[in-house]
């Protein structure tokens, strides 16, 4: 496999023909959509529909799908090890570590992954970029079904270089950014477009720094914690029973002390 | 039995039996059948209320635990056991809460096996196990001081247990103090989902001191509670001081909480009228601005009434601030929201209840509350009388039969109006073509004389640049023409932003309806009635890879047979395939760049090179027999170039540029179908 694999998805070739939509489906056995009752319309991902085509105003073509974090979120979330960061880069889901309490769900910075809401036993459901496709030495299905060249696959720096130099040579199509190059601490899946995809975020300025050190400066208090909370309530407890005994003691002698007077 | 103790048991057990319909519906159809939880909300009512909130509301056991325990303040120990037991029952229901919350609750048991250091819900995991299992410890001594556990094994134990009381209690106030706050760590992981009212790099301070705060308000909340439904004789001087207590708690809260987004700059979204302001205003100010304000009177401290109302506010507003963190201020999807359905209240309720029932279990049975567990219970007394004896049913059993009649019927109510929720299959979805409110002017025996935007009363430049109309209104000009309404196609096939309005409804009538579509869509494949472009041209920007390799055989030998074999085959010793070939695009060089080849070849059928031809072949050729078959009724210019292409660059299509107020791409080319040389 190649290191680091990556999707440069070109906004501006899109055509929103959405055969990418259909090669997933059919990769992952996804079938028709399926929308549960009370729900508008399909719009964006579904856990049948691991990318999408979002229609922007004029016309923009945005594929939708996992963005395959450089440091995800989504796997310093889960508490069983369910979502993992592979050596070579995909972010992959293991449903039969997961135990369903959606915290990826709620930590992606895209809010991509997906529940199987209306199975009885229901998992996580998203893009895990062709692993096994790539494995074979594959691309992904979406890539390899997109007629217009929207999609290039390929290791995450050549995709760089080649977005960097499509700016470049064509000033007036693009706007002078890779979405997803330094985003959270970058992504595998990196857009080229017209127009600014802040939009593709909880917030429409993603800082650069990846989110799972946040965590951490909590997490990393735990040892402090437990060595100081430990130690200060252990003192505490020792200082004040002894005070406590001193006291009782002062008070015998005093009594004792007082008898002989009287 | 008090009549206030058996109408609440009675509430309660109607909860629990409803609680336990809808039980029924959530392990048998999942979440989706009972809850209004969404993708756009994975987390609702049962993490904001039974986890985050049970926690937090258990906190008053750590908290008295290391009052009485670690600081010695021995006139607080009365209230050690019922903190103890209401915190172990509070982890208890989170706990079973977590079962109905998970999508795999047969899996809680996997942060065990599986550890996670990296992962803030891993950590809350692992402290809220073990603490469960302290607190099992802490308050087993209860239990096993009754007569009941009177053997030798059990009174071994019992004496291990008061011995290891204090590690026992050091031990759960550092795994309250880590996942107290970790529950607030839990978001770190948002900052941009969670309001910046709400998002804090100290969120875990400000949840683990609100915690404390709580804790103590909770303690006093449960004492006023077994005083009122289980004649508890409340300790007013200790209930006094832990009021005290609470406020200074509270006012480092408020302090905190404050000064934080103070020191982030934020404070002012606070004030500012929005919705988030307002409930920060409010949560704050009931969990701790008001409250704390009422405990600096000593009269409000020295009152049940003054300190039940302190607490209610306390309890209420600190719920608030979980609910506030995982649902209200928490970021969704524009257009959707989330409100609780009314089987996750009854899921919520329910479960309180049934440990509010184990509650007064354990009170009515175990040294918990000293006065209390003193009294002999009515319901137990053997109630046998000879003067009552005509009873058919013992009066003993009259109280639990009315408590199972209530759970019961409303178990079966509940049970009637669930409501099937399911899903259905939608097929994926299918866009049609692009397209705008159009005009199409027609100067009588279906002249076409221009295409153009509709806009109510916007005034359009049409594309020979000296006719004026008004449209939308009905007047046109030059008089005597008539304007139909139509759906006009928007066709930019290069994605260049270049349009041509298309007229497909008039295409369609003049082809000859439905059965003509083959006419220009040559696309579908045999057996198939819907084929993508895509199912043949791979890349439209690229020569069709639908090859014809009699034509380049034709073409490239001449009149000499095989002589043009090797200018693709290039390699003789190679096997002749598409791989080995020559690229098609060595001789093909543009296919869309390149000059348009307006007449496609008569003599043959063949797939066009490339999009350019593609279209040509399908808009010119056509366009040039209507011309010769009826000149009466198309333009003379129909197949000229600039009917579509601008005059000076012939590879751009024409442009016209809609007014401002118009919702449309930025530039887009008129008259695909028009004869704009008629103006006057």
């Amino acid at each position: 496999m190649i290191s680091s694999p990556a999707i440069l998805v070109d906004t501006t070739r899109c055509t929103g023909c959405e055969e990418c939509v259909l090669a997933c489906k059919e990769e992952n056995h996804l079938g028709a959509d399926r929308l549960r009752a009370g729900q508008e319309a399909v719009d964006g991902l579904s856990s049948t529909r691991f990318t999408t085509i979002l229609r922007e105003p004029d016309d923009h073509f945005v594929k939708q799908q996992c963005r395959h974090c450089l440091d995800p979120a989504c796997v310093s979330a889960c508490l069983v090890g369910a979502m993992q960061k592979t050596p070579e880069g995909p972010v992959i889901y293991d449903s039969e570590l997961c135990m369903g309490c959606r915290y990826c769900l709620v930590a992606c910075p895209y809010g991509i992954p997906r529940y199987e809401w209306d199975a009885s036993v229901p998992y996580v459901r998203k893009c895990n970029l062709c692993y096994p496709r790539l494995q074979e030495g594959k691309q992904p299905a979406c890539v390899e079904a997109c007629p217009h060249e929207a999609l290039l696959f390929g290791s995450r720096d050549d995709l760089l270089a080649e977005a960097h130099r499509r700016i470049r040579a064509d000033k007036e199509r693009y706007v002078p950014h890779v979405y997803g190059e330094k985003e959270v601490g970058g992504t595998s899946v990196l857009y080229l477009a017209g127009i600014s995809l802040g939009f593709l975020g909880w917030s429409g300025h993603l800082g650069q720094q990846p989110l799972p050190p946040l965590s951490w400066a909590s997490l990393k208090k735990v040892p402090p914690v437990i060595l100081g909370m430990g130690t200060l309530m252990g003192g505490i407890h020792w200082v004040i029973r002894r005070r406590m005994q001193l006291a009782a003691r002062a008070a015998e002698e005093v009594e004792q002390g007082g008898g002989d007077h009287e | 039995m008090s009549d206030r103790l058996t109408n609440l048991k009675t509430v309660l057990w109607t909860l629990v039996g409803i609680l336990g319909a809808v039980t029924v519906v959530r392990f048998t159809r999942g979440l989706g059948a009972v809850t209004n939880l969404s993708d756009a909300a994975p987390w609702g009512l049962w993490i904001g209320f039974d986890v985050m909130s049970g926690v937090a509301l258990a906190a008053g056991g750590f908290v008295l635990a290391a009052t009485v325990y670690i600081f010695g303040l021995e006139r607080y120990r009365p209230f050690v056991r019922p903190a103890i037991l209401t915190a172990w029952l509070g982890y208890a229901a989170v706990a079973v809460g977590l079962l109905y919350d998970l999508g795999l609750p047969w899996r809680i048991w996997h942060p065990l096996v599986h550890w996670q250091h990296h992962s803030v819900l891993f950590e809350v995991a692992a402290c809220v196990m073990l603490y469960l299992t302290v607190l099992t410890l802490e308050f087993a001594p209860a239990v096993l001081e009754h007569p009941l556990f009177s053997a030798r094994p059990f009174r071994a134990a019992l004496r291990i247990l008061k011995k290891v009381t204090i590690p026992l209690v050091i031990t759960g106030i550092v795994l309250s103090t880590l996942h107290q706050s970790s529950l607030g760590s839990l978001f770190l992981i948002t900052p941009y989902r969670l309001h910046p009212l709400w998002y804090s790099h100290i969120i875990y301070v400000l949840f683990f001191v609100s915690a404390v705060g709580l804790g103590l308000m909770m303690v006093v909340l449960e004492s006023l509670f077994a005083a009122y439904f289980l004649d508890h004789e409340v300790h007013t001087r200790e209930l006094a001081g832990l009021g005290k207590a609470a406020a200074v708690v509270l006012w480092i809260y408020v302090a905190l909480r404050v000064g934080d987004l103070a020191l982030r700059g934020v404070l002012g979204s606070a004030v500012d009228g929005s919705w988030h302001g307002a409930l920060f205003v409010g949560e704050l100010g009931l969990s701790a601005v008001i409250p704390a304000t009422l405990l600096l009177s000593r009269r409000v401290r020295e009152s049940r009434v003054g300190m039940g109302v302190a607490a209610a506010f306390t309890v209420t507003g600190m719920v608030f601030y979980r609910l506030d963190v995982s649902i209200l201020s928490f970021a969704r999807p524009q257009g959707f929201g989330y409100h609780p359905s009314w089987e996750e209240f009854a899921v919520s309720a329910g479960i309180v209840a049934a440990f509010m029932l184990i509650f007064i279990f354990f009170v009515e049975r175990f040294r918990v509350y000293d006065d209390v567990a003193a009294r002999p219970r009515a319901e137990a007394r053997p109630s046998y009388d000879p003067s009552t004896t005509h009873r058919l049913q013992p009066s003993v059993l009259a109280t639990p039969g009315r408590f199972t009649a209530a759970a019961l019927a409303a178990g079966m109510v509940a049970f009637l109006f669930l409501p099937v929720r399911g899903t259905e299959d939608v097929p994926t979805p299918a866009h049609p073509a692009r397209s705008v409110e159009g005009i199409r002017v027609d100067r009588g025996a279906g002249r076409v004389h221009a295409l153009t935007f509709a806009a109510a009363g916007a005034e359009k430049v049409l594309r020979s640049g000296d006719v004026r109309v008004t449209v939308g209104d009905g007047r046109m000009w030059p008089p005597g023409d008539t304007t139909i309404s139509r759906l006009l196609l928007m066709i930019d096939g290069n994605r260049n932003g270049n349009l041509v309005l298309f007229d497909h409804e008039a295409h369609q009538e003049r082809l000859g309806g439905d059965s003509s579509c083959v006419t220009c869509h040559h696309l579908s494949m045999p057996l198939d009635r819907n084929s993508s472009c895509a199912a043949c041209h791979r890349d439209m920007y690229d020569s069709t890879q639908v090859f014809d390799h009699d034509v380049h055989v034709a073409a490239l030998d001449g009149d000499d047979p095989n002589s043009g074999c090797a200018e693709c085959h290039r390699d003789g010793a190679a096997v002749k395939s598409l791989e080995t070939a020559t690229a098609c695009t060595s001789c093909h060089r543009d296919p869309v760049a390149s000059d348009p080849v307006i007449s496609a070849p008569q003599d043959r059928w063949r797939p066009a090179e490339g999009y350019t031809e593609a279209m040509h072949g399908l808009c010119v050729e056509c366009h040039k027999r209507e011309v010769q078959r009826h000149p009466d009724e198309v333009p003379s210019t129909l197949a000229e170039c600039r009917t579509c292409h601008d005059p000076d660059r012939r590879s751009q299509l024409r442009l016209l540029e809609p007014s401002r107020t118009d919702p449309l791409p930025k530039r887009v080319a008129a008259g695909a179908a028009s004869g704009g040389e008629e103006g006057p």
